[in-house]
């Protein structure tokens, strides 16, 4: 049986709360009053969409060798790091500072992909060592 | 080697050494958060304050009816208001004014950015005393026509294009942060909001019932001239006036201060709470570890460690320990506090201002100090007791 170790499910468990958190917790601002969609919508879909894929890798790495693991622990590290450019840089937010996209979404969707990224990176790096150790 | 052998201590004891580490970072985080948050609300006050800048300000009467002015001038509440620019002329011509200025209110359609309309203020450069000399520290030039300056927190820059209602305007300059609700606004000169209103006229978008908007205005702000009281001047232009209310800034603040003061004290009876508590469990710990400890401690003293060396050791354990945690937790309030500093204001809905770099990195610094403070505070007693202890006594199994 594969060892599951804490990186492992915090690795997990953060880009699950990533991903379910854009859309119930941490969303961006509502439609316009015409029912149309402003920038940030798009940039919460985007950080959505990376979530998912990040979720999906952090699952499938429980059912890989120790060094795939840590291989797919560093790619999520790298999704991670890009997610967290996507609102504000790559996809533009709103107008004003003072509305959700700025003063929730942004700053919540930094956060938890530093945290990914970071647990990514520990993981890698933890593995090198374990390699190492065995070696 | 004691250093070492501390270090040693904590990571062996890494069950007791978390939960030491945790209580001191829940104490720090509230005291860094705490004190942040508070020192946000009375730098908003100060800023508050220091914006309005006139001693007394006449609206039209209605406005006092259609919604709480107070909102509209401490939130920027969108409730616009107008009245004739006779209104204006009446009130100047009242005894004891040293200054007075006209400003002009409106709200943006929702423009393609965003859902929420932007508060366009249009002030007369060449009477204002409110606005100019705020301004003057981000710009010193003089606003043309279509040129406008936007507050802080709008994605604008200078040289950028707004457009409101169909009309382009020029960002000449940025203000700096105030923590107020004009960190949200647009400020112009008269000539560019009369053809923004001309604008939202034409596009259907704004009435002004019967007020003609070319000769109207929102709001005059008075400085009263020397000798004179501005309630004197208020009552005044109360009575002799139809149709206006003036009312003293002043008397705005109140409110908001008296209810600033009470959130304030509120968070400071908190602080002080936690403190208190963190304390009496910090001292708990560490006199349970020492009963825990009492053979180990004996034996070390057998081994030839002076009664001073052990209570040191003591003390470097509960500083490294509280030093983890005053660290965690206050990075864990800067963190949350810096990034949430947006949602935070508007959720309280009074000004709020953060200190800048230099007084928060002071208060984080003044935090983690007194959070190590009061580890070291209380494993002193612990150490005192440590270095008290009869070592034969301990070792024959002896606890009485």
């Amino acid at each position: 049986m594969k060892k599951i170790t804490v990186t492992d499910i915090l690795l997990l468990l953060l880009s699950l709360a990533l991903c379910i958190g854009i859309k119930v917790i941490f969303h961006a601002c509502g439609p316009k009053e015409d029912g149309g969609f402003m920038a940030c919508h798009w940039a919460e879909q985007a950080v959505f969409a990376a979530s998912i894929g990040m979720a999906g890798v952090s699952c499938i790495r429980l059912l890989l060798s120790r060094r795939e693991k840590a291989g797919a622990a560093l790619a999520v590290a790298v999704m991670a790091a890009v997610t967290a450019f996507l609102p504000g840089v790559f996809i533009r937010l709103c107008m004003m500072q003072e509305m959700r996209c700025h003063a929730v979404m942004r700053p919540a969707v930094l956060l938890l992909c530093i945290a990914v990224a970071a647990a990514g990176v520990t993981d890698f790096v933890l593995s090198r060592k374990d390699d190492r150790h065995d070696a | 080697m004691m250093h070492n052998l501390a270090l040693r201590n904590l990571r062996a004891r890494s069950l007791r050494t978390a939960i030491l580490i945790a209580l001191t970072a829940l104490l720090s985080l509230t005291i860094c958060g705490g004190t942040l948050l508070v020192s946000g609300l009375q730098r908003g006050l100060g800023s508050l304050e220091a914006r309005l800048g006139a001693d007394i300000m006449v609206v039209p009467y209605e406005a006092r009816t259609k919604s709480n002015l107070e909102t509209i001038v401490l939130q920027g509440n969108p409730g616009y208001f107008y009245m004739d620019r006779s209104r204006y002329e009446k009130i100047a011509g009242t005894e004891g004014i040293a200054q007075i200025s006209a400003q002009f209110y409106l709200a943006s359609a929702s423009s393609g950015c965003c859902s929420i309309p932007v508060q366009i203020i249009g002030f007369d450069p060449e009477t204002d005393f409110t606005v100019t000399p705020w301004m003057k520290r981000s710009y010193e030039g003089t606003l043309q026509n279509g040129d406008i300056v936007v507050g802080n927190d709008l994605n604008a820059f200078p040289g950028d294009t707004l457009q409101f209602y169909g009309v382009e305007c020029h960002v000449a300059a940025k203000l700096e942060k105030t923590g107020t609700y004009y960190d949200s606004a647009v400020f112009t000169n008269e000539e560019t909001i009369v053809s923004l209103i001309q604008s939202s006229l034409d596009k259907g978008m704004n009435d002004f019932a019967d007020t003609d908007p070319a000769k109207a205005v929102s709001a005059v702000l008075i400085n009263v001239a020397d000798g004179y009281s501005p309630e004197e001047v208020m009552n005044d232009i109360n009575i002799h006036v139809k149709k206006v209310k003036a009312v003293q800034t002043k008397e705005m603040i109140a409110g908001i201060a008296g209810s600033l003061q009470g959130t304030s004290d509120v968070i400071g009876l908190l602080i002080a709470a936690v403190w208190v508590l963190g304390l009496v469990i910090l001292l708990l710990t560490f006199s349970m570890q020492m009963n825990e400890r009492r053979r180990e401690f004996a034996v070390m003293r057998v081994v030839g460690m002076s009664r001073r060396s052990l209570a040191w050791l003591v003390m470097q354990e509960a500083l490294l320990s509280g030093a983890c945690g005053a660290v965690i937790g206050t990075a864990a309030a800067l963190i949350g506090m810096l990034s949430f500093r947006s949602a935070i204001g508007a959720q309280i809905g009074l000004p709020f201002l953060l200190p800048g770099t230099a007084g928060t990195a002071g208060l984080a610094l003044g935090a983690v100090m007194a959070v190590m403070l009061s580890g070291a505070a209380a494993a002193a007693c612990t150490a005192y007791r440590i270095s008290q202890i009869d070592t034969a006594r301990i070792l024959r199994g002896d606890n009485g």
